[in-house]
């Protein structure tokens, strides 16, 4: 089974191409990162998988069911996360738990395994103890780390980050990317990462799917190479 | 004391506790939904809706409701449209609804005046039994909604994407939330006046916000400023003559001023305590 599947997709800002012909997959399991220069459209990419923008052409499907046939959890970081409304009534705490919400806790009050898997999320990114902090009086970075707490909580079974490791240090990137690591080698997850990180990623990521610009297209157009299976990483 | 003792005070005073609840819950979301203006808009479509009422002979609060839900409905279509600055749709909506209501007033030559004049000002002394009743009913819808969807609500306001991903039916939550705060200003405005609607409505939200920093902490206090500000006005409305809700108005503004300059000098204090040690 795929998580995503994208056949053949095209996307027209008012009729003028930014993606074409993209195709690829993510499988459970699998850790994909995609790259592309500035303005690559990789977002938007992300975006019409996620269904926030609808494909001109060909189509972005993620599987509605997890590998035990569960609803599938979906964890989602936009690439504006830092930039977060500063003055939302929040603290860390509450932002975090919320997490927990899509885990089918919308009516329902959290448990005890609920607060663990939001203590576990916090500790690993190192903000357990700012987690009665408002969220305003965080720094970029801060802002940053709760947003990644926030999904690891979640414990979604498909994360799709949109440049996660902005505004954070050598070390804290490379602690997250083998987090990542982990959770799609032992727990099954499938990632798809957009970043500008690739060579400090490689030993991390699976697959690299590179966003090229397309020479014979009379607008800032990006594609991949071909429709045809991407690089591996590793074998 | 004596006021107590008159009907009318003990029905204003009732409604003013309903809608000290009310007001804050919707002031919150809208607040952070960056629709803080939205009572406004829909207050001055409700006039529209109550120009259209006394022109066709038909209940002018039945037929707000009615113009309100269509407008409130506009509202989020207009928001999508321009995604990136969300108050374009409250600016296009407010004209449009003072401009129908301006034109619906002109045709309807004959002592409507009158009318229009009592929605745009209210007054809460002369609320009757039945709209202290509907504004009862509002009361238990409003704060049944919160409490069923308090966190669906919570991950919305954060960030719609992330709730769309999440599984949540952003459109319908969103719609429904804006036809709720369309009924609940078509219901307040006959009490406050559609000019201080919005100030009722945002005002104890906005106060809350500055004093808390987790999100149901900031709804209990809203509450709380919004039953003191409510009750203080209405008791000095009586005192000293003044409308009711301008006053009610100028005493959220007084607290507003009051918390903001006693939490500048806590955090100076706090400040100069961190210097030290």
């Amino acid at each position: 089974m795929h998580y995503i599947e994208v056949k053949d997709l095209s996307f027209y800002y008012d009729e003028e191409p930014v993606l074409e012909n993209i195709c690829f997959t993510v499988d459970p399991g699998e850790f994909v990162m995609l790259t592309g220069e500035n303005g690559a459209a990789k977002s938007t990419l992300l975006r019409n998988i996620l269904g926030l923008l609808t494909p001109s052409k060909g189509t972005a499907t993620i599987s509605p069911v997890n590998e035990r046939n569960e609803k599938l959890a979906i964890g989602y970081i936009p690439q504006q996360v830092a930039s977060f409304n500063a003055g939302f009534p929040s603290t860390v705490l509450e932002l975090v738990r919320s997490g927990r919400y899509q885990r089918n806790k919308w009516f329902k009050k959290l448990d005890a395994e609920d607060k663990e898997h939001v203590e576990r999320a916090l500790k690993s990114v190192g903000m357990w103890e700012m987690r009665n902090k408002k969220i305003g009086e965080l720094s970029g970075g801060q802002k940053q780390r709760i947003s990644l707490a926030r999904i690891f909580a979640t414990d979604p079974d498909l994360f799709v980050l949109d440049e996660p490791t902005t505004g954070m240090d050598l070390d804290s990137r490379r602690e997250f990317y083998e987090l990542l690591k982990h959770n799609s080698k032992v727990h099954g997850k499938g990632i798809l990462m957009v970043t500008h990180d690739h060579e400090d990623i490689k030993q991390y990521a699976d697959r690299h799917i590179q966003l090229v610009r397309k020479e014979d297209s009379p607008w800032r157009c990006f594609s991949m190479d071909s429709c045809k299976e991407p690089s591996k990483l590793h074998s | 004391m004596e006021m107590f003792f008159y009907g009318f005070m003990q029905r204003a005073f009732q409604a003013s506790f309903l809608i000290a609840v009310i007001a804050p819950i919707l002031g919150l979301f809208l607040i952070l939904r960056r629709q803080s203006l939205m009572a406004d808009t829909l207050s001055h479509i409700s006039l529209a809706g109550i120009a259209l009422g006394l022109l066709l002979n038909v209940n002018p609060t039945l037929m707000t409701l009615v113009v309100v839900v269509i407008a409130a409905v506009s509202i989020d279509y207009i928001r999508m449209l321009y995604k990136s600055y969300s108050e374009i749709s409250i600016a296009i909506l407010m004209s449009a609804g003072m401009a129908i209501a301006l034109v619906l007033m002109s045709l309807n030559e004959g002592g409507t005046n009158t009318s229009i004049q009592q929605y745009l000002f209210g007054s809460i002394v002369t609320i009757n039994l039945a709209q202290v009743q509907l504004l009862f009913f509002l009361f238990l819808l409003v704060v049944g909604l919160f409490l069923v969807f308090r966190k669906p609500m919570y991950v919305l306001t954060f960030d719609e994407d992330t709730a769309y991903t999440a599984g949540l039916p952003v459109k319908l939550m969103s719609i429904v939330f804006n036809v709720i705060t369309g009924v609940t200003i078509a219901v307040i405005m006959p009490i406050v006046g559609a000019l201080l609607v919005s100030a009722i409505i945002i005002l104890p939200a906005a106060i809350a916000m500055r004093l808390s920093k987790s999100f149901n902490l900031v709804i209990l206090i809203g509450i709380i400023v919004g039953s003191v500000g409510m009750f203080t006005g209405l008791t000095a409305s009586y005192q000293f003559g003044t409308p009711p809700g301008a006053t009610i108005t100028l005493v959220f503004i007084v607290i507003f001023i009051i918390t903001t300059i006693v939490k500048k000098l806590v955090n100076q204090s706090k400040y100069k305590k961190n210097q030290r040690t």
